[in-house]
Protein backbone atom coordinates (compact mmCIF):
# COMPACT_ATOMS: atom_id res chain seq x y z
CA UNK A 1 0.00 0.00 0.00
CA UNK A 2 1.37 3.64 -0.81
CA UNK A 3 -0.03 6.83 0.04
CA UNK A 4 -1.38 8.94 -2.91
CA UNK A 5 -2.86 12.47 -2.99
CA UNK A 6 -6.15 13.00 -4.54
CA UNK A 7 -7.78 16.63 -5.69
CA UNK A 8 -11.03 17.76 -3.91
CA UNK A 9 -13.01 16.27 -6.84
CA UNK A 10 -11.32 13.10 -6.28
CA UNK A 11 -8.45 13.48 -9.74
CA UNK A 12 -5.29 11.75 -9.08
CA UNK A 13 -2.71 15.17 -7.88
CA UNK A 14 0.79 13.74 -6.73
CA UNK A 15 2.07 10.73 -5.02
CA UNK A 16 5.10 13.18 -3.76
CA UNK A 17 4.70 13.17 0.20
CA UNK A 18 6.21 16.75 0.17
CA UNK A 19 4.01 18.54 -2.93
CA UNK A 20 0.82 16.52 -1.48
CA UNK A 21 1.70 18.03 2.23
CA UNK A 22 1.52 21.33 0.97
CA UNK A 23 -1.43 21.10 -1.07
CA UNK A 24 -3.51 19.35 2.31
CA UNK A 25 -2.15 22.42 4.30
CA UNK A 26 -3.47 24.63 1.84
CA UNK A 27 -7.03 22.65 1.68
CA UNK A 28 -6.03 21.81 -1.89
CA UNK A 29 -5.69 17.73 -1.46
CA UNK A 30 -6.81 14.79 0.42
CA UNK A 31 -4.06 12.04 1.22
CA UNK A 32 -5.68 8.24 0.97
CA UNK A 33 -4.34 5.07 0.73
CA UNK A 34 -3.99 3.27 -2.58
CA UNK A 35 -2.85 -0.29 -3.20
CA UNK A 36 0.72 -1.30 -5.02
CA UNK A 37 1.46 -1.20 -8.74
CA UNK A 38 -1.79 0.41 -9.62
CA UNK A 39 -1.06 3.22 -12.71
CA UNK A 40 -2.88 6.64 -11.46
CA UNK A 41 -4.71 6.74 -14.54
CA UNK A 42 -7.17 3.93 -12.63
CA UNK A 43 -7.59 5.87 -9.34
CA UNK A 44 -10.12 8.20 -8.47
CA UNK A 45 -11.54 9.18 -5.23
CA UNK A 46 -14.65 8.81 -4.10
CA UNK A 47 -15.63 11.98 -2.32
CA UNK A 48 -19.08 11.09 -1.10
CA UNK A 49 -17.89 7.32 0.15
CA UNK A 50 -14.29 8.72 1.37
CA UNK A 51 -13.20 5.26 -0.44
CA UNK A 52 -10.23 5.00 -3.14
CA UNK A 53 -11.88 3.64 -6.51
CA UNK A 54 -9.31 1.55 -8.69
CA UNK A 55 -11.09 1.36 -12.40
CA UNK A 56 -11.02 -2.28 -13.77
CA UNK A 57 -10.15 -3.99 -10.01
CA UNK A 58 -8.01 -6.84 -10.02
CA UNK A 59 -6.97 -6.57 -13.56
CA UNK A 60 -3.53 -6.11 -14.82
CA UNK A 61 -2.10 -3.02 -16.85
CA UNK A 62 -3.46 -4.56 -20.16
CA UNK A 63 -6.85 -6.09 -18.87
CA UNK A 64 -7.88 -2.81 -17.52
CA UNK A 65 -6.74 -0.87 -21.04
CA UNK A 66 -8.94 -3.94 -22.83
CA UNK A 67 -11.82 -3.19 -20.13
CA UNK A 68 -11.39 0.27 -21.26
CA UNK A 69 -11.91 0.24 -25.01
CA UNK A 70 -14.72 -2.30 -24.05
CA UNK A 71 -16.47 0.29 -22.09
CA UNK A 72 -15.65 3.10 -24.38
CA UNK A 73 -16.95 0.77 -27.54
CA UNK A 74 -20.26 0.29 -25.60
CA UNK A 75 -20.27 4.25 -24.98
CA UNK A 76 -19.83 4.89 -28.60
CA UNK A 77 -23.19 2.27 -29.24
CA UNK A 78 -25.18 4.30 -26.80
CA UNK A 79 -24.11 7.56 -28.02
CA UNK A 80 -25.23 6.85 -31.65
CA UNK A 81 -28.36 4.79 -30.84
CA UNK A 82 -29.39 8.40 -28.69
CA UNK A 83 -28.24 10.45 -31.68
CA UNK A 84 -30.21 8.46 -34.12
CA UNK A 85 -33.15 8.13 -31.49
CA UNK A 86 -32.73 12.06 -31.56
CA UNK A 87 -32.93 11.88 -35.32
CA UNK A 88 -35.74 10.31 -35.81
CA UNK A 89 -37.53 12.42 -33.02
CA UNK A 90 -36.39 15.22 -34.89
CA UNK A 91 -37.41 14.16 -38.44
CA UNK A 92 -41.36 12.49 -36.97
CA UNK B 1 -0.72 62.49 -38.79
CA UNK B 2 -0.06 59.54 -37.05
CA UNK B 3 1.79 58.24 -39.89
CA UNK B 4 3.84 61.32 -40.46
CA UNK B 5 4.72 61.41 -36.77
CA UNK B 6 5.74 57.41 -37.59
CA UNK B 7 7.93 58.12 -40.26
CA UNK B 8 9.52 60.91 -38.26
CA UNK B 9 10.22 58.88 -35.41
CA UNK B 10 7.59 61.05 -33.00
CA UNK B 11 5.49 58.46 -32.59
CA UNK B 12 4.59 54.83 -32.14
CA UNK B 13 4.20 51.78 -34.64
CA UNK B 14 2.77 48.46 -34.27
CA UNK B 15 4.71 45.32 -34.79
CA UNK B 16 2.65 43.98 -37.93
CA UNK B 17 3.07 40.26 -36.30
CA UNK B 18 0.61 41.38 -33.00
CA UNK B 19 -2.34 39.92 -32.67
CA UNK B 20 -5.22 40.24 -30.69
CA UNK B 21 -6.02 37.93 -27.71
CA UNK B 22 -6.74 34.72 -29.15
CA UNK B 23 -9.03 32.87 -31.05
CA UNK B 24 -9.95 29.16 -31.50
CA UNK B 25 -12.30 27.12 -33.26
CA UNK B 26 -14.50 24.56 -32.70
CA UNK B 27 -15.84 21.85 -34.85
CA UNK B 28 -19.03 20.24 -33.66
CA UNK B 29 -20.50 17.64 -36.18
CA UNK B 30 -23.46 14.81 -35.75
CA UNK B 31 -21.62 10.88 -35.97
CA UNK B 32 -20.58 10.76 -39.62
CA UNK B 33 -20.44 14.72 -40.60
CA UNK B 34 -23.24 13.69 -42.91
CA UNK B 35 -26.06 16.30 -42.32
CA UNK B 36 -24.38 18.49 -39.84
CA UNK B 37 -20.73 20.01 -39.46
CA UNK B 38 -19.83 23.32 -38.17
CA UNK B 39 -17.05 25.45 -37.22
CA UNK B 40 -17.69 28.18 -35.46
CA UNK B 41 -14.71 30.95 -34.11
CA UNK B 42 -14.46 32.52 -30.71
CA UNK B 43 -12.82 35.36 -28.69
CA UNK B 44 -11.22 34.58 -25.48
CA UNK B 45 -14.76 35.90 -23.40
CA UNK B 46 -16.26 32.63 -25.71
CA UNK B 47 -17.99 35.28 -28.41
CA UNK B 48 -18.96 33.24 -31.25
CA UNK B 49 -16.59 35.71 -34.21
CA UNK B 50 -17.33 33.58 -37.18
CA UNK B 51 -19.55 30.41 -38.03
CA UNK B 52 -18.39 30.43 -41.59
CA UNK B 53 -19.39 26.67 -42.48
CA UNK B 54 -23.80 28.08 -40.86
CA UNK B 55 -24.62 27.00 -44.84
CA UNK B 56 -23.70 23.56 -44.73
CA UNK B 57 -25.72 21.82 -42.10
CA UNK B 58 -28.54 19.86 -42.28
CA UNK B 59 -28.08 19.91 -46.39
CA UNK B 60 -27.50 15.50 -46.15
CA UNK B 61 -24.55 16.08 -49.13
CA UNK B 62 -21.03 16.61 -48.57
CA UNK B 63 -21.00 20.21 -49.26
CA UNK B 64 -18.97 21.15 -46.53
CA UNK B 65 -15.99 18.81 -47.93
CA UNK B 66 -16.95 20.28 -51.57
CA UNK B 67 -16.64 24.14 -50.25
CA UNK B 68 -13.25 23.31 -48.38
CA UNK B 69 -11.76 20.87 -50.89
CA UNK B 70 -11.27 18.62 -48.07
CA UNK B 71 -10.41 15.13 -49.50
CA UNK B 72 -9.07 13.94 -46.01
CA UNK B 73 -12.38 13.63 -43.85
CA UNK B 74 -14.96 14.73 -45.93
CA UNK B 75 -18.36 12.69 -46.02
CA UNK B 76 -18.33 9.84 -48.28
CA UNK B 77 -15.37 10.82 -50.29
CA UNK B 78 -12.13 11.10 -48.07
CA UNK B 79 -9.25 9.50 -47.85
CA UNK B 80 -9.10 9.32 -43.66
CA UNK B 81 -12.44 9.14 -42.30
CA UNK B 82 -15.11 11.34 -41.90
CA UNK B 83 -15.58 12.35 -38.23
CA UNK B 84 -13.68 12.63 -35.36
CA UNK B 85 -15.38 10.61 -32.69
CA UNK B 86 -12.21 9.55 -31.13
CA UNK B 87 -11.73 9.23 -27.23
CA UNK B 88 -7.91 8.18 -27.16
CA UNK B 89 -8.07 5.39 -25.13
CA UNK B 90 -5.66 2.98 -27.33
CA UNK B 91 -5.24 5.15 -30.58
CA UNK B 92 -1.10 4.51 -31.35
CA UNK B 93 0.82 6.80 -34.30
CA UNK B 94 -0.59 4.70 -36.59
CA UNK B 95 -3.98 6.18 -35.89
CA UNK B 96 -2.75 9.18 -37.18
CA UNK B 97 -6.20 9.79 -38.84
CA UNK B 98 -7.27 10.70 -35.22
CA UNK B 99 -4.75 12.72 -33.79
CA UNK B 100 -5.88 16.20 -34.82
CA UNK B 101 -7.62 15.95 -31.04
CA UNK B 102 -4.41 15.23 -29.96
CA UNK B 103 -2.60 17.72 -27.25
CA UNK B 104 0.79 17.22 -29.84
CA UNK B 105 -1.65 19.36 -32.53
CA UNK B 106 -1.07 22.92 -31.08
CA UNK B 107 2.52 24.65 -29.97
CA UNK B 108 3.50 28.14 -29.81
CA UNK B 109 4.21 28.48 -33.78
CA UNK B 110 1.07 29.42 -35.84
CA UNK B 111 0.65 26.60 -37.81
CA UNK B 112 -0.68 22.72 -36.03
CA UNK B 113 0.73 19.29 -36.64
CA UNK B 114 -2.28 18.15 -38.41
CA UNK B 115 -4.13 20.84 -40.02
CA UNK B 116 -4.53 24.40 -40.82
CA UNK B 117 -7.05 26.04 -39.77
CA UNK B 118 -7.30 30.29 -40.73
CA UNK B 119 -10.43 32.61 -38.68
CA UNK B 120 -12.28 32.56 -41.84
CA UNK B 121 -12.70 28.84 -41.31
CA UNK B 122 -10.46 27.59 -44.00
CA UNK B 123 -9.64 24.70 -42.20
CA UNK B 124 -7.16 22.30 -44.23
CA UNK B 125 -6.49 19.07 -42.91
CA UNK B 126 -2.88 18.26 -43.88
CA UNK B 127 -2.50 14.70 -46.13
CA UNK B 128 -1.86 12.62 -44.07
CA UNK B 129 -0.20 9.90 -46.63
CA UNK B 130 3.25 10.23 -45.81
CA UNK B 131 2.87 12.14 -42.37
CA UNK B 132 5.13 9.67 -40.62
CA UNK B 133 7.80 11.62 -42.98
CA UNK B 134 6.47 15.12 -42.41
CA UNK B 135 8.43 17.58 -40.87
CA UNK B 136 6.55 18.28 -37.62
CA UNK B 137 6.32 13.97 -37.42
CA UNK B 138 10.03 13.76 -37.86
CA UNK B 139 12.14 16.85 -36.92
CA UNK B 140 9.64 19.48 -35.14
CA UNK B 141 11.66 18.99 -32.23
CA UNK B 142 14.59 21.44 -33.96
CA UNK B 143 11.76 24.18 -33.79
CA UNK B 144 13.42 26.96 -31.93
CA UNK B 145 11.54 27.39 -28.46
CA UNK B 146 10.94 31.61 -29.17
CA UNK B 147 10.37 34.20 -26.57
CA UNK B 148 8.49 37.02 -27.91
CA UNK B 149 6.54 40.17 -26.74
CA UNK B 150 2.86 40.47 -26.28
CA UNK B 151 0.65 39.25 -29.10
CA UNK B 152 3.46 37.67 -31.02
CA UNK B 153 3.49 34.29 -32.48
CA UNK B 154 6.87 32.83 -34.42
CA UNK B 155 6.46 33.77 -37.54
CA UNK B 156 10.06 32.81 -38.98
CA UNK B 157 10.85 29.46 -38.50
CA UNK B 158 14.44 28.45 -37.17
CA UNK B 159 14.91 25.31 -36.71
CA UNK B 160 18.60 23.67 -35.21
CA UNK B 161 20.31 20.54 -35.55
CA UNK B 162 23.97 19.53 -35.52
CA UNK B 163 26.03 23.14 -35.89
CA UNK B 164 23.44 24.17 -38.92
CA UNK B 165 20.78 26.79 -37.96
CA UNK B 166 17.74 26.51 -40.83
CA UNK B 167 14.91 28.50 -42.05
CA UNK B 168 11.83 27.01 -42.98
CA UNK B 169 8.19 27.38 -44.01
CA UNK B 170 6.07 25.19 -41.87
CA UNK B 171 4.57 21.91 -41.64
CA UNK B 172 6.24 20.46 -45.44
CA UNK B 173 9.14 18.72 -46.64
CA UNK B 174 10.52 22.10 -49.18
CA UNK B 175 13.56 23.21 -49.63
CA UNK B 176 14.71 25.96 -46.59
CA UNK B 177 14.88 29.02 -47.29
CA UNK B 178 18.38 29.44 -45.46
CA UNK B 179 20.70 27.77 -43.71
CA UNK B 180 24.41 28.59 -41.87
CA UNK B 181 26.69 26.09 -40.19
CA UNK B 182 27.84 28.27 -37.00
CA UNK B 183 30.38 26.41 -35.82
CA UNK B 184 32.94 28.86 -36.36
CA UNK B 185 31.04 30.79 -33.28
CA UNK B 186 31.46 28.43 -30.80
CA UNK B 187 33.61 28.04 -28.40
CA UNK B 188 33.62 23.91 -27.44
CA UNK B 189 32.81 21.20 -29.75
CA UNK B 190 33.16 18.56 -27.85
CA UNK B 191 29.44 17.74 -28.40
CA UNK B 192 27.95 18.29 -31.93
CA UNK B 193 24.42 16.99 -31.70
CA UNK B 194 22.14 19.71 -30.96
CA UNK B 195 18.77 18.93 -29.59
CA UNK B 196 17.81 22.27 -28.22
CA UNK B 197 17.36 25.92 -28.62
CA UNK B 198 16.15 29.20 -27.20
CA UNK B 199 15.85 32.73 -28.38
CA UNK B 200 14.33 35.57 -26.33
CA UNK B 201 13.62 38.29 -28.88
CA UNK B 202 14.15 41.21 -26.24
CA UNK B 203 17.14 40.47 -24.88
CA UNK B 204 18.58 39.04 -28.17
CA UNK B 205 19.68 35.81 -26.70
CA UNK B 206 19.70 32.68 -28.24
CA UNK B 207 20.76 29.38 -26.28
CA UNK B 208 21.71 26.21 -27.49
CA UNK B 209 22.05 22.96 -26.03
CA UNK B 210 24.78 20.36 -27.80
CA UNK B 211 24.87 16.87 -26.61
CA UNK B 212 26.83 13.98 -28.12
CA UNK B 213 24.27 12.16 -29.68
CA UNK B 214 20.10 12.64 -30.25
CA UNK B 215 19.34 9.71 -27.63
CA UNK B 216 20.03 9.56 -24.23
CA UNK B 217 23.30 11.22 -24.05
CA UNK B 218 23.82 13.23 -20.47
CA UNK B 219 27.13 15.20 -21.75
CA UNK B 220 26.04 18.40 -22.76
CA UNK B 221 26.90 21.83 -23.94
CA UNK B 222 25.23 24.76 -23.49
CA UNK B 223 26.22 28.03 -25.62
CA UNK B 224 24.53 31.79 -24.57
CA UNK B 225 25.11 33.69 -27.79
CA UNK B 226 24.18 37.32 -27.10
CA UNK B 227 23.38 39.69 -30.69
CA UNK B 228 23.28 43.07 -31.31
CA UNK B 229 20.68 42.04 -34.69
CA UNK B 230 17.30 40.93 -33.54
CA UNK B 231 17.25 37.02 -35.46
CA UNK B 232 13.92 37.28 -36.50
CA UNK B 233 14.85 40.91 -38.34
CA UNK B 234 17.93 39.78 -40.15
CA UNK B 235 18.14 39.00 -43.90
CA UNK B 236 20.20 35.85 -42.92
CA UNK B 237 20.92 33.82 -40.22
CA UNK B 238 24.61 34.78 -40.42
CA UNK B 239 24.15 38.00 -39.71
CA UNK B 240 22.92 37.46 -36.04
CA UNK B 241 26.32 35.49 -35.87
CA UNK B 242 28.41 37.78 -37.76
CA UNK B 243 27.36 40.65 -35.20
CA UNK B 244 27.23 38.93 -31.66
CA UNK B 245 28.17 40.93 -28.85
CA UNK B 246 29.15 38.40 -26.61
CA UNK B 247 29.79 34.33 -26.75
CA UNK B 248 29.84 31.95 -23.40
CA UNK B 249 29.58 28.40 -22.78
CA UNK B 250 29.11 26.17 -20.16
CA UNK B 251 29.88 22.15 -19.83
CA UNK B 252 27.24 20.20 -17.70
CA UNK B 253 25.68 16.51 -17.22
CA UNK B 254 22.08 16.46 -17.69
CA UNK B 255 19.96 12.94 -18.47
CA UNK B 256 16.60 12.65 -20.07
CA UNK B 257 15.46 9.34 -21.94
CA UNK B 258 15.67 11.37 -24.88
CA UNK B 259 17.29 13.98 -25.98
CA UNK B 260 14.71 15.09 -28.46
CA UNK B 261 12.89 15.90 -25.76
CA UNK B 262 14.01 19.29 -23.98
CA UNK B 263 13.28 22.54 -24.43
CA UNK B 264 15.04 25.22 -23.98
CA UNK B 265 13.29 29.18 -22.54
CA UNK B 266 14.96 31.98 -22.12
CA UNK B 267 13.85 34.38 -19.55
CA UNK B 268 14.34 38.45 -20.02
CA UNK B 269 16.58 38.42 -17.05
CA UNK B 270 18.84 35.67 -18.12
CA UNK B 271 17.93 33.01 -16.18
CA UNK B 272 17.38 29.79 -18.65
CA UNK B 273 14.49 27.34 -17.85
CA UNK B 274 15.79 23.52 -19.61
CA UNK B 275 13.14 21.34 -19.15
CA UNK B 276 11.47 17.79 -20.76
CA UNK B 277 9.56 14.82 -20.31
CA UNK B 278 11.86 11.89 -19.13
CA UNK B 279 10.13 8.73 -19.19
CA UNK B 280 6.79 8.94 -17.26
CA UNK B 281 7.67 12.01 -15.61
CA UNK B 282 9.40 15.11 -16.46
CA UNK B 283 12.57 17.51 -15.62
CA UNK B 284 13.57 21.12 -15.42
CA UNK B 285 15.84 23.48 -14.04
CA UNK B 286 16.88 26.88 -14.34
CA UNK B 287 20.62 28.33 -15.04
CA UNK B 288 21.95 31.79 -14.93
CA UNK B 289 23.14 32.73 -18.18
CA UNK B 290 23.80 36.02 -17.74
CA UNK B 291 27.36 37.18 -19.14
CA UNK B 292 30.27 36.30 -16.76
CA UNK B 293 32.65 37.66 -19.01
CA UNK B 294 34.81 34.77 -18.66
CA UNK B 295 34.68 32.03 -21.12
CA UNK B 296 33.59 29.17 -19.99
CA UNK B 297 35.24 28.80 -16.44
CA UNK B 298 31.76 28.54 -14.88
CA UNK B 299 30.70 25.11 -14.92
CA UNK B 300 26.67 24.03 -14.61
CA UNK B 301 26.30 23.73 -11.51
CA UNK B 302 27.60 27.09 -10.54
CA UNK B 303 25.12 28.66 -12.41
CA UNK B 304 22.25 26.60 -11.46
CA UNK B 305 19.17 27.71 -9.23
CA UNK B 306 18.95 25.06 -6.83
CA UNK B 307 18.64 21.77 -8.07
CA UNK B 308 16.74 19.97 -11.13
CA UNK B 309 13.13 19.06 -10.02
CA UNK B 310 10.51 16.54 -11.26
CA UNK B 311 7.58 16.70 -12.11
CA UNK B 312 5.46 17.45 -8.94
CA UNK B 313 1.93 15.64 -9.91
CA UNK B 314 0.09 12.38 -10.69
CA UNK B 315 2.20 10.48 -13.65
CA UNK B 316 0.73 7.37 -15.27
CA UNK B 317 1.91 5.92 -18.81
CA UNK B 318 2.83 8.55 -21.39
CA UNK B 319 4.78 8.62 -24.91
CA UNK B 320 7.56 10.99 -25.47
CA UNK B 321 10.05 11.08 -27.61
CA UNK B 322 11.81 7.95 -26.66
CA UNK B 323 9.07 6.19 -28.46
CA UNK B 324 8.85 8.47 -31.78
CA UNK B 325 9.80 11.73 -32.88
CA UNK B 326 6.66 13.23 -33.09
CA UNK B 327 5.75 12.64 -29.31
CA UNK B 328 8.37 15.34 -28.68
CA UNK B 329 8.06 17.43 -25.83
CA UNK B 330 6.39 21.06 -27.15
CA UNK B 331 6.52 24.84 -25.82
CA UNK B 332 3.79 27.18 -25.35
CA UNK B 333 3.49 31.03 -24.20
CA UNK B 334 0.53 32.85 -23.22
CA UNK B 335 -0.64 35.59 -25.24
CA UNK B 336 0.98 38.53 -23.53
CA UNK B 337 4.45 36.15 -23.08
CA UNK B 338 4.70 36.39 -20.05
CA UNK B 339 4.05 32.86 -18.76
CA UNK B 340 5.45 29.75 -20.41
CA UNK B 341 4.27 26.09 -20.42
CA UNK B 342 6.71 23.02 -21.77
CA UNK B 343 4.09 19.93 -21.92
CA UNK B 344 3.32 16.91 -22.54
CA UNK B 345 0.63 14.71 -22.07
CA UNK B 346 -0.50 12.50 -19.19
CA UNK B 347 -1.75 9.42 -20.48
CA UNK B 348 -0.17 7.49 -23.05
CA UNK B 349 -0.33 8.92 -26.53
CA UNK B 350 -2.31 12.07 -26.33
CA UNK B 351 -4.67 12.77 -23.33
CA UNK B 352 -4.41 14.94 -19.65
CA UNK B 353 -1.24 17.31 -19.33
CA UNK B 354 1.78 17.45 -17.75
CA UNK B 355 3.33 20.71 -17.77
CA UNK B 356 5.80 23.09 -16.27
CA UNK B 357 4.53 26.16 -16.36
CA UNK B 358 7.43 29.25 -16.06
CA UNK B 359 7.33 32.84 -15.34
CA UNK B 360 9.27 34.05 -19.18
CA UNK B 361 10.22 36.81 -16.87
CA UNK B 362 12.51 34.66 -14.42
CA UNK B 363 12.44 31.05 -15.38
CA UNK B 364 13.18 30.39 -11.65
CA UNK B 365 9.55 30.55 -10.98
CA UNK B 366 7.86 27.51 -11.93
CA UNK B 367 5.34 25.22 -10.62
CA UNK B 368 4.00 22.11 -11.93
CA UNK B 369 0.61 22.12 -14.15
CA UNK B 370 -1.63 18.94 -14.19
CA UNK B 371 -4.74 17.43 -15.48
CA UNK B 372 -5.57 13.68 -15.35
CA UNK B 373 -8.16 12.67 -18.19
CA UNK B 374 -7.08 9.49 -20.11
CA UNK B 375 -9.42 9.34 -22.64
CA UNK B 376 -11.44 12.33 -24.44
CA UNK B 377 -8.54 15.35 -25.17
CA UNK B 378 -8.18 17.87 -26.94
CA UNK B 379 -5.35 20.41 -27.79
CA UNK B 380 -4.35 23.19 -25.32
CA UNK B 381 -4.42 26.89 -27.08
CA UNK B 382 -3.42 30.09 -25.41
CA UNK B 383 -7.05 31.68 -23.96
CA UNK B 384 -7.42 35.59 -22.85
CA UNK B 385 -4.28 37.99 -21.98
CA UNK B 386 -2.05 35.00 -19.52
CA UNK B 387 -3.59 31.86 -19.82
CA UNK B 388 -4.22 29.04 -21.70
CA UNK B 389 -7.44 26.47 -21.66
CA UNK B 390 -8.46 22.87 -23.70
CA UNK B 391 -8.14 19.33 -23.05
CA UNK B 392 -11.58 17.90 -23.22
CA UNK B 393 -14.12 16.84 -26.21
CA UNK B 394 -16.56 14.73 -23.60
CA UNK B 395 -20.13 14.42 -25.24
CA UNK B 396 -21.88 18.00 -25.38
CA UNK B 397 -25.13 15.88 -25.44
CA UNK B 398 -27.27 17.49 -22.29
CA UNK B 399 -24.37 19.32 -21.38
CA UNK B 400 -22.26 22.51 -21.97
CA UNK B 401 -19.15 22.56 -23.71
CA UNK B 402 -16.37 21.62 -20.80
CA UNK B 403 -12.65 23.20 -21.12
CA UNK B 404 -9.70 23.19 -18.66
CA UNK B 405 -8.63 26.59 -17.96
CA UNK B 406 -6.13 28.43 -16.32
CA UNK B 407 -4.12 31.64 -16.53
CA UNK B 408 -1.02 33.71 -13.94
CA UNK B 409 -0.83 36.92 -12.33
CA UNK B 410 1.49 38.94 -15.87
CA UNK B 411 3.12 40.83 -12.63
CA UNK B 412 3.66 37.58 -10.20
CA UNK B 413 7.61 36.79 -11.23
CA UNK B 414 9.23 36.59 -7.49
CA UNK B 415 10.44 32.76 -7.44
CA UNK B 416 10.28 33.26 -3.57
CA UNK B 417 6.71 33.56 -3.30
CA UNK B 418 3.57 31.21 -3.92
CA UNK B 419 2.51 31.03 -7.68
CA UNK B 420 -0.94 32.00 -8.10
CA UNK B 421 -3.07 30.34 -10.46
CA UNK B 422 -6.46 31.21 -11.24
CA UNK B 423 -8.85 28.73 -12.25
CA UNK B 424 -12.78 28.69 -13.71
CA UNK B 425 -15.68 25.63 -12.11
CA UNK B 426 -18.55 24.04 -13.32
CA UNK B 427 -20.56 27.11 -11.81
CA UNK B 428 -20.68 30.61 -12.23
CA UNK B 429 -21.28 31.16 -8.44
CA UNK B 430 -18.16 29.20 -7.46
CA UNK B 431 -16.07 31.11 -9.52
CA UNK B 432 -17.27 34.46 -8.59
CA UNK B 433 -18.67 33.28 -4.57
CA UNK B 434 -20.14 35.19 -1.94
CA UNK B 435 -17.26 35.23 0.00
CA UNK B 436 -13.63 37.12 -0.45
CA UNK B 437 -11.61 33.23 -1.51
CA UNK B 438 -9.48 33.32 -3.97
CA UNK B 439 -10.45 30.83 -6.65
CA UNK B 440 -7.98 28.63 -7.72
CA UNK B 441 -5.12 28.01 -5.68
CA UNK B 442 -1.21 29.67 -4.35
CA UNK B 443 1.06 27.03 -5.55
CA UNK B 444 4.92 26.65 -4.02
CA UNK B 445 7.91 27.46 -6.41
CA UNK B 446 9.34 24.39 -7.54
CA UNK B 447 7.76 21.60 -5.60
CA UNK B 448 3.94 22.87 -6.34
CA UNK B 449 1.75 21.22 -8.66
CA UNK B 450 -1.59 22.89 -9.65
CA UNK B 451 -4.28 20.30 -11.01
CA UNK B 452 -6.73 22.48 -13.15
CA UNK B 453 -10.74 22.28 -13.29
CA UNK B 454 -12.63 21.56 -15.96
CA UNK B 455 -14.86 24.35 -16.32
CA UNK B 456 -18.33 25.03 -18.27
CA UNK B 457 -17.71 27.22 -21.59
CA UNK B 458 -22.20 27.73 -21.75
CA UNK B 459 -21.23 26.68 -25.43
CA UNK B 460 -23.00 23.79 -27.04
CA UNK B 461 -20.91 21.46 -28.88
CA UNK B 462 -22.46 22.14 -32.34
CA UNK B 463 -25.03 19.82 -32.47
CA UNK B 464 -28.10 19.22 -30.29
CA UNK B 465 -27.62 15.36 -29.56
CA UNK B 466 -23.98 13.32 -29.59
CA UNK B 467 -21.29 15.56 -30.43
CA UNK B 468 -17.66 15.59 -29.41
CA UNK B 469 -16.37 19.15 -30.15
CA UNK B 470 -13.13 19.39 -31.92
CA UNK B 471 -10.71 22.68 -30.43
CA UNK B 472 -8.49 24.15 -33.23
CA UNK B 473 -5.62 26.19 -33.20
CA UNK B 474 -5.61 28.87 -35.70
CA UNK B 475 -2.79 29.91 -37.95
CA UNK B 476 -3.65 34.30 -38.12
CA UNK B 477 -6.53 36.09 -36.28
CA UNK B 478 -4.77 39.64 -36.42
CA UNK B 479 -5.75 42.76 -34.89
CA UNK B 480 -9.39 41.17 -34.31
CA UNK B 481 -10.51 42.73 -31.48
CA UNK B 482 -8.46 44.97 -30.11
CA UNK B 483 -10.12 48.03 -30.60
CA UNK B 484 -13.43 45.92 -29.04
CA UNK B 485 -13.17 47.49 -25.63
CA UNK B 486 -15.42 43.83 -24.66
CA UNK B 487 -12.62 41.68 -26.16
CA UNK B 488 -10.53 42.33 -23.05
CA UNK B 489 -7.56 43.38 -24.82
CA UNK B 490 -5.25 46.11 -22.89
Amino acid sequence: MAIYYFTNSGEPATPIEETGEDLMKKGLAIKATVPDGIEAWRLSYDIAAKAVVVYAEGQDEAGAIAQKVTDGAAQAVKDKEKQDADTAASEA
Amino acid sequence: MSNLSNIFGGGTTTDPRKEGMPLFGLWGEEGGGNTVSTYRVFDSGFKNVGSPWATTSTTTTNYRGGMLADASFAYTKNDHGQDFNVDFTTQTYSSYNHYCKSMYQIDQYPHCFYYSASRDGMVSWQSLHQITSSFEYTVGWTKLNMVLPEGIRPRRMFCNRRYSMREKTGNNSLGSIDHYDYSSHMLNTDNDYCVSTGYNEKTKTLVMVHSANEGDNSAKTVHIFKGSKDLNLVGKIKEFFDNLESTEYFLDSWSLDNNKNWCTVVGNNDWVGFGGKNGNTKKYCAFDCSVKGVGQSLTGASRRYLDWQNFAGSVTTSYGAANGNQYYTRFNTTWDGTWGMIFSPYYYYGVGINAFCMSLENPRKFISINQTKSSRGNPYTAWGRTGFHGGDDDNTDGTSWQTYGFSFDPTDSDHTVDTTVFMGSTSGEATVPDNNSHVGGTYTNKTGNCSISQCYTQLHGGYYSTCYPMLLGINWWGAYGSADSSYGGK
